[in-house]
């Protein structure tokens, strides 16, 4: 372990760059901020600027539509919280991602195994074949999953019929015992991919003399895998689990195109409810309503990345552990 | 009343002849030119002074029916100005609801808009969002007095004394009249040209197509994920049964001679449990709970369903798509008992435009809306559609039914309208600013059609304890809203809603508002 330790770059020359006051540095990195500001300009524009508006908005008694903002206070907030539609749509994101989440982190970890060995020649092909859905627009590909899954003439029920494991076809996305994880699986197919390649870049990092040093004490696979690379790994699995959580309460696209968030609401997660009061499907909109409602669960969303954070800390302390050891 | 074509008879004879007349389909005829023929598309010289730069003008709407008369329309404008550019956007409500606000946000709205259907026409004028016609319509007092007495209602085309829009064509129609699959329904022993289907006969055709097509087509399609449409069955349905009822902006299904809700009405329950009868006889295309409403009509030409309940819009797009398609038009499913009363409508004019107050070319809107509110233009507008769209000019309907071809499906179509509709009562002209209570209203949640979505897939089960919930929650939001106006300063009040005199079986004309 002391080796691959110190391989590192010494200490003192990454520091030595960042010396000095805050002025001097920044002239130091001068060009890497040029670099960014482009990038800055335009993230301030369209990602800071329109969350920044939205936690204002939040606060007012105001349509989106018309000039007659009202400062409203914590009523928004107050109306929130005693929705029910807001909790049943609350309660449905967590369940999308408590069920989908751990489904296709697994799926992928496991797939990114059989594909990370090297003596496996078809892993190129299969990557790309994974890799695909992540590069198809989410729109076309519930659309599409809308004929895949009809009851009338629909691939999947053909084949549940055919195969005599149904009488009579299945309304997937009509029942609403089966719409929203009829969504969840597309959603798990459809990003599996992009998981797939976190765990391949994080199994990419594990030292093979770690290995070789196992194997020569006796280690077989399964104990390769359970003392080293789950180890090894873990600070990444955290980082993954977390952007596959996030992943999974960003599913708009999809429920909205398959389900529309019914029948009659039995699909309609957190992203839905916000679009429904935001654009006033059924009413005169209101931003303000929906912009509290996004804000306490982004506040949700925040709480779930700051515990994964501190679990990230924790797993990178043993991983250093493990590797010091 | 039912006719079936192999595709559509109307060719438009009219235009035809006016485009030969000029010499090309389109012709930028003088004032003192002779009037074109009847349907033909002429843009006459109104004097107006317009942009001599190349502009693009931009346009916004819903399509369908009358994207027919505008498709020809701007074609002819832009032959007749060729300096002006149309960029027509015939779009979803859903997207105009969202595209028209924040264009007028950005300063950057459409020349001529549809509203959004959520915003109070009165808080859009109040707002600043559009331009009175009085001031861009050339000969704007002549152009005016050609419609009909009544046509232009205070608060609704009219605000403070200023018009700032005009209704283009009739909104007498409804959206469940029964269309059939020809074909299926012969097989199945049904003619619906000699015969109106009663309820029980309705559901009863449904099952015996369903079983006669053994999977691979069935009695009824719906979008049931439009839930507006499932709320539309239930609302026209109970209506002709004996819960008359009318009201807009959220605030419908209100009995205007006691100004109650009258969803927990046993005729509103009975035709909800129709519905659910048929749904539980398996007679609905599996999978038309997950359909939308557009996805459905589209999925009827495929021989998928015997019957679908629709508006006139349809037609021209089957015609269109599905040349071969064979399809009858009937009323809807008429009560089994001796009531058949008639629906009630609120004469707005269909297709409202409106136009944008910071736009830089309204004097061409103003030539445009002259054009289209002239006899021409209103005879062009049923040309073009083939009387799908039925002109507010009494002349130009008159012209249009005795000199150019119609649809023959838009005749029996217009002859049911005439049959089972009559105009009702509206809030908004007895009381203008009743529009502060539509801006206060806040949706209800579930609605009708979100309800009806529940009860056909099992989530909800006691239909009187969901309509009573509903019709519960409909009277506080309403209370709520007026009084919510009311603290703004807008003179209301649960009285405006009522009309005693009101009978659903005659028109409520100018004079019943007193």
């Amino acid at each position: 372990m002391a080796i691959a330790t110190s391989q590192l770059p010494p200490a003192t020359s990454q520091r030595t760059a960042g010396s000095g006051s805050l002025g001097r540095r920044i002239w130091t990195a001068r060009w890497c901020y040029l670099f960014m500001v482009p990038n800055l300009i335009l993230a301030a524009m369209f990602t800071f600027y329109p969350a920044v508006m939205s936690w204002y908005f939040a606060f007012l008694d105001w349509s989106g539509f018309f000039g007659d903002r009202e400062w409203a206070g914590l009523d928004n907030f107050r109306l929130v919280v005693n929705d029910p539609f807001f909790w049943n749509a609350y309660k449905r994101s967590i369940l999308f991602m408590v069920v989908a989440v751990p489904i296709q982190v697994a799926l992928a970890f496991i797939v990114a195994l059989v594909l990370n060995d090297s003596s496996y020649r078809l892993g190129t092909f299969f990557r790309t074949v994974f890799f695909l859905p992540v590069v198809t627009s989410a729109a076309i590909i519930g659309i599409v999953m809308t004929f895949i899954f009809s009851p009338f003439n629909g691939p999947i029920n053909k084949a549940l019929l055919q195969a005599g494991m149904v009488d009579r076809p299945v309304d997937f996305l009509g029942d609403p015992d089966t719409a929203l994880w009829t969504v969840a699986a597309v959603w798990i197919w459809k990003w599996f991919g992009i998981t797939m390649i976190y765990w391949l870049a994080a199994l990419q990092v594990v030292p093979q003399d770690l290995y070789e040093a196992a194997r020569i004490d006796g280690a077989n696979r399964w104990h390769l895998h359970k003392d080293i690379t789950l180890p090894m790994i873990a600070p990444f699995a955290m980082v993954i689990v977390l952007i596959t959580v996030v992943g999974s309460l960003n599913v708009f696209g999809l429920v909205q195109t398959m389900t529309g968030g019914g029948p009659f609401f039995a699909s309609e997660v957190m992203e839905v409810y916000i679009y429904r009061n935001a654009f006033g499907n059924t009413g005169i909109p209101r931003l303000g309503f929906a912009s509290a409602a996004a804000l306490f669960f982004g506040i949700t969303v925040i709480g779930i990345s700051l515990i994964q954070g501190w679990g990230l800390r924790k797993a990178a302390a043993a991983r250093n552990q493990m590797r010091q050891a | 009343m039912s006719r079936s074509l192999t595709r559509r008879h109307v060719l438009r004879t009219g235009v035809a002849a006016g485009a030969a007349v000029a010499g090309s389909r389109y012709a930028f005829a003088r004032a003192q030119e002779a009037s074109p023929a009847p349907g033909a598309i002429m843009i006459p010289d109104n004097g107006v002074d317009l942009p001599t730069d190349d502009i693009t003008f931009r346009w916004i709407d819903s399509g369908d029916l009358k994207a027919l008369f505008y498709n020809e329309f701007h074609a002819a404008y832009q032959e007749a100005h060729p300096n002006i550019t149309i960029q027509y956007d015939p779009l979803p409500w859903t997207e105009i609801n969202q595209i028209v606000p924040i264009g007028v946000q950005s300063g950057d709205a459409h020349d001529i808009f549809a509203m959004p259907q959520d915003v109070p026409s009165a808080q859009a004028v109040a707002e600043g969002w559009v331009a009175p016609l009085d001031d861009i319509v050339p000969n704007f007092a002549e152009w005016k007095a050609r419609f009909p007495v009544g046509a232009f209602m205070d608060g609704v085309h009219v605000f403070d004394g200023k018009t700032y829009t005009f209704p283009q064509t009739s909104s007498k129609r409804y959206w469940t009249m029964t269309f059939s699959n020809t074909q299926i329904m012969e097989q199945a022993g049904y003619d619906l040209s000699s015969q109106r289907l009663t309820w029980d006969e309705f559901r009863e055709a449904a099952r015996v197509v369903t079983e006669q097509g053994q999977g691979q087509y069935f009695g009824l399609i719906l979008g049931g994920q439009s839930a507006d449409r499932l709320a539309t069955f239930v609302r026209n349905l109970g209506r002709t049964s004996g819960a008359s009822a009318g009201g807009s902006a959220g605030f419908e299904d209100i009995d205007w001679r006691t100004g109650e809700f009258v969803y927990t009405s046993d005729e509103y329950i009975a035709a909800a449990e129709l519905l659910l009868a048929i749904n539980a006889d398996g007679s609905i295309f599996p999978g038309s709970m997950s359909l939308s409403e557009p996805e459905a009509r589209a999925q009827f030409p495929n021989g998928v369903a015997g019957m679908i309940l629709e508006g006139p819009w349809n037609i021209p797009q089957w015609q269109r798509d599905a040349p071969d398609f064979q399809f009858g038009l009937s009323s809807q499913p008429i009560p089994n008992g001796d009531v058949n009363l008639p629906m009630t409508y609120e004469e707005t004019g269909s297709n409202l435009l409106w136009v944008y107050a910071n736009s830089d070319y309204k004097q061409v809107a103003g030539d445009m809306f002259a054009y289209i509110g002239s006899v021409d233009g209103q005879v062009g507008i049923m040309a073009a559609t083939g009387g799908n769209l039925r002109a507010m000019l009494p002349e130009a309907v008159e012209i249009a039914q005795s000199s150019v071809e119609l649809d023959p499906y838009a005749s029996i179509a217009l002859a049911l309208y005439d049959e089972q509709m009559r105009l009702g009562p509206m809030v908004a002209v007895r009381n203008p600013e009743s529009a502060a209570v539509a801006t206060e209203r806040q949706p209800l949640q579930p609605d009708l059609g979100s309800l009806m979505q529940g009860l056909m897939t099992g989530q909800v089960s006691d239909v009187r304890a969901a309509f009573e919930d509903l019709q519960s929650r409909a009277n506080a939001e309403l209370d709520r809203a007026i009084a919510a106006a009311q603290e703004k300063g807008a003179n209301v009040s649960r009285d405006d809603f009522v009309f005693p005199e009101w009978d659903p079986t005659v028109e409520f004309t100018a004079e019943n508002y007193g």
